[in-house]
């Protein structure tokens, strides 16, 4: 059960999926207006303002320092902006926690990895299911869960099929190889049915044929899935191979937002790469 | 039943004991670090007490007959689920020691509180409570407290494959990311602090009869510190952990009864040497010489298929 199918006309996702506002192709999905996070003396992201439109992949890079993943962080609620707003679908969701953004469909992965490791591959991608489904502690004990719980684990296998890891259902996710964590990581972040996916650094650990697979396959997912993708990545040739626009970062500022050609050949983000 | 005679107390004890680790082991299933069982077994024990002997009681009593237990057994959890709701939301936004040290605070409160309030009889206590079901002997409490158990382990293990449990074991492995997929950790974690609350609140009131007396040696420190141990010694990430460190645990004073005072030498050594070599506890250990059966997919041919649905 692979393809555009996996959570429409699902029983579960009937009134649950995230709420989705009517957005034709090419309209904004994200909007970003004077976001500013500030960690004491520290400017980590400074006035930063952009959109990113429905449906495409939009590219962050800059130098390291530059703010990129305090940007995601301030977008998906982990760290609340000093001052400027965020909206998603025309509704502010500035400061709010990061289970209701990514209830209201913002998934994301971690630079870091953060899966929950001592737990199995196939366990991580159904915990990720939480918001998308809803029985409580009494339909749990009672066994009244078992619709959802046979969607849910159906729902997991197809994920980690997609990301070619239902052979390894059963392992540890701490014991994956760094890559299969990175693409467990967006199977887990696919679990919780963004419309928008961020990405932070997928390619970072990853050898060159992978870095080649794994642009057909956010490009897949993106078309399956129907999402807009944020994507945060330091090797420049995947991220002009990849992204429809790109915005550059640099001590915190925005410098730059266009294609990805013209973003190359500006002179700012030259200096800013080679050093000015 | 010379046997029962003989060690039925003990057994009674062990279950009992076991219970209140259990009680710990909720909140930990969300990566919470609770002492704060020795205060909620002390207020159910005091509530079934007060419930059992006060006049102003009585009318109860003869309505009620026998079901007056039951009854404080729901009135107890009622009362510790609330409490445990009004600590746990302000608590538990402290995280691992801090935490710990916090339930520590309650449950020395809740000790003060019941050495000075008339209520609760003071420094005295509240004695001569009634036996439960009319029990002559104290083996009997067995048919109490086995069938709580069942029942618990029967609630730990459906709540382990139950999208709660899940949402737990999410936030103590990485509450962060937990967070960030849609889990809301503040009210999980409550989730399970009263769970645990409401377990050891109705183990204190089954315990009151059963111990005859309650009074403010019920809740304290050193509780919290013993039940503390029956998680570590039993392994706090498995039901059984706790129930075995507390069954094991409330049994070693007892079965070391002929060594007089170095039992509680042996018993701490026990603690050394289990920490030192089990960092898993007993379970833990066990639990790694077993292999686990990999997931089973499902056979799905219900899935819909593309342009099946409506």
């Amino acid at each position: 059960m692979t393809g555009p199918d996996l959570f429409k006309g699902h029983v579960l996702s009937k009134g649950h999926a995230a709420p989705s506002v009517p957005m034709s192709a090419g309209q904004q999905v994200l909007q970003a207006s004077g976001l500013t996070r500030r960690f004491g003396g520290l400017i980590a992201v400074n006035n930063v303002s952009f959109e990113v439109r429905r449906g495409e992949i939009f590219g962050l890079i800059g130098p390291n320092g530059a703010g990129k993943t305090t940007l995601f962080n301030l977008m998906t609620g982990l760290t609340p902006p000093s001052s400027g707003t965020l909206t998603f679908g025309g509704q502010d969701i500035t400061g709010f926690a990061p289970h209701r953004v990514a209830g209201l469909g913002i998934g994301r992965t971690f630079q870091n990895i953060r899966l929950f490791k001592v737990l199995s591959a196939l366990e991580n991608v159904k915990i990720a299911q939480h918001a998308r489904t809803h029985a409580g502690l009494t339909q749990g004990l009672t066994g009244r869960d078992r619709a959802e719980e046979r969607l849910v684990d159906e729902r997991a296998w197809a994920l980690l099929d997609l990301v070619g890891l239902a052979g390894r259902a059963g392992e540890e996710a701490g014991n994956f190889s760094y890559g299969d964590q990175r693409r467990l990581e967006i199977a887990r972040a696919l679990a919780t049915q963004p419309q928008v996916l961020l990405l932070d650094e997928p390619a970072a650990g990853m050898n060159t044929s992978e870095k080649g697979e794994l642009t057909s396959f956010i490009r897949r997912v993106r078309g399956e899935y129907d999402l807009t993708v944020m994507v945060i990545e330091h090797h420049v040739p995947l991220v002009m191979n990849l992204c429809d626009r790109v915005a550059v970062l640099n001590f915190g500022e925005l410098i730059a937002v266009g294609d990805p050609a013209s973003v190359q050949k500006d002179p700012k983000v030259i200096e800013a790469y080679l050093g000015g | 039943m010379d046997f029962l005679q003989t060690y039925g107390f003990l057994i009674v004890t062990m279950l009992q004991q076991g219970l209140l680790g259990l009680s710990l082991y909720f909140p930990l299933m969300a990566g919470q670090l609770s002492l704060a069982s020795p205060g909620f077994y002390a207020l159910g024990g005091y509530i079934a007490a007060i419930m059992l002997t006060a006049p102003q009681f009585a009318g109860w009593r003869d309505a009620l007959g026998s079901w007056i237990f039951p009854v404080t057994w729901l009135f107890s959890a009622l009362a510790s689920a609330v409490l445990g709701v009004i600590v746990g939301v302000p608590a538990l936004r402290l995280r691992g020691i801090y935490l710990a040290l916090a339930t520590i605070a309650f449950v020395q409160i809740l000790q003060v509180l019941s050495l000075n309030l008339s209520i609760t009889g003071g420094a005295v206590g509240l004695f001569a409570i009634p036996q439960a079901f009319g029990f002559v002997d104290r083996w009997q409490y067995i048919w109490i407290f086995l069938p709580t158990v069942i029942v618990v382990l029967l609630f730990a293990h459906r709540l382990q494959g139950s999208r709660v449990g899940r949402a737990f074991r999410a936030i103590r492995e990485d509450e962060l990311a937990a967070d960030a997929m849609g889990i809301p950790p503040t009210r999980y974690k409550v989730l399970a602090f009263v769970i645990g609350a409401v377990l050891a609140g109705v183990v204190g009131a089954m315990s009151a009869p059963f111990l005859n007396t309650w009074n403010a040696r019920q809740g304290t420190f050193d509780a919290s510190i013993a039940f503390l141990a029956y998680t570590l010694i039993g392994g706090s990430r498995s039901m059984w952990g706790p129930l075995l460190g507390g069954a094991l645990l409330a049994s070693l004073p007892e079965l070391l009864r002929s060594l007089a005072d170095w039992r509680l030498v042996i018993n701490g050594l026990v603690l050394v040497v289990a920490s030192l070599y089990l960092p898993q506890g007993i379970v833990g250990a066990l639990g790694r010489l077993r292999r686990k059966a990999p997931p089973q997919r499902p056979v799905t041919p219900s899935t819909p298929a593309l342009g099946d649905t409506p």
